[in-house]
């Protein structure tokens, strides 16, 4: 059976992120959310020495400098919202499963801007782990 | 009434905000993926995040709390997540449908629910069970 690369990489994701999210957790017991939000991003800024890419950073395209500039701005003021979603009263059991519901949009818009569409199975499996998102994030 | 009552409430809007936000994020880390090897993307998304660290630290008025255990799990947590950050940029630059890599990662709460019942002791609730459950089967489906 031949598994896709892509495959492999996104359980490296949920590896990383699922820790992460026990560590965030952990880190809530004892600061405020939006103090979590602030030192998350100075974990990302520690990891800058292992992945600046030197002068070849140059020789890419102003306009996919500006993409990835442009997704670590809207995460982080995604995760923004989040936060302040449950600062301003939204229980987290309801606010959580809300905020997973992002591949959604994903959903609408990748056909749209990208011109990509998935098979039959692929569109079961996406229904499928929307509803375990929702589901696990209560 | 409940549902007049939620679309009015402040926190509904904020939870819209943030989906419509992180599935464009999405979007943008494909775009820029085509091209761009994964640490690189990721030390990109770290800068594009500056602004809006810059933005709490003076919502917060540079009041920030002094607790090192919350402040150590919480950079901890940001280093996980830039190395997950690597691994999502790495497979959306294999070409993969963005759909399906994008559902796919957000299955990381299937993860942290199992590291939460084997590191913090908690119980599994039928909720999550059937949550994994649909994440097995979505994985498996997403495999063949």
């Amino acid at each position: 059976m031949h598994i896709a690369p892509w495959f492999w990489f996104t359980l490296v994701v949920l590896g990383f992120w699922g820790a992460c999210g026990i560590l965030q957790k952990l880190s809530t017991n004892h600061i405020s959310a939006a103090s979590a939000l602030i030192w998350l991003v100075v974990g990302y800024i520690l990891l800058l020495p292992l992945l600046y890419p030197g002068k070849v950073l140059f020789h890419y395209s102003m306009q996919n400098i500006i993409w990835g500039l442009l997704s670590g701005f809207l995460s982080t003021l995604g995760s923004c919202g989040l936060y302040a979603a449950l600062k301003s009263g939204g229980k987290a059991s309801i606010v959580v499963p809300i905020s997973a519901m992002y591949p959604l949009v994903v959903v609408v818009l990748a056909p749209l801007l990208l011109h990509e569409s998935i098979t039959l199975v692929q569109g079961c499996g996406v229904a499928c782990a929307l509803v375990a998102v929702a589901l696990l994030s209560t | 009434m409940a549902v007049k009552d939620t679309l009015r409430a402040r926190w509904f809007w904020y939870s819209i905000l943030c989906v419509v936000l992180w599935g464009p994020f999405m979007i943008a880390s494909k775009l820029g993926s085509r091209e761009i090897p994964a640490p690189t993307m990721q030390f990109l998304f770290t800068i594009g995040s500056l602004p809006i660290l810059a933005g709490l630290v003076s919502v917060t008025r540079f009041r920030l709390e002094k607790n090192v255990r919350g402040i150590a799990y919480g950079t901890a947590a940001g280093i996980l997540a830039g190395l997950g950050g690597v691994g999502l940029f790495a497979a959306y630059g294999t070409g993969g449908s963005t759909t399906v890599i994008t559902a796919v990662s957000s299955l990381y709460p299937m993860v942290t629910v199992v590291l939460a019942v084997l590191i913090l002791r908690e119980h599994l609730t039928w909720v999550h069970v059937t949550g994994l459950v649909f994440a097995a089967v979505a994985l498996i489906l997403f495999s063949l």
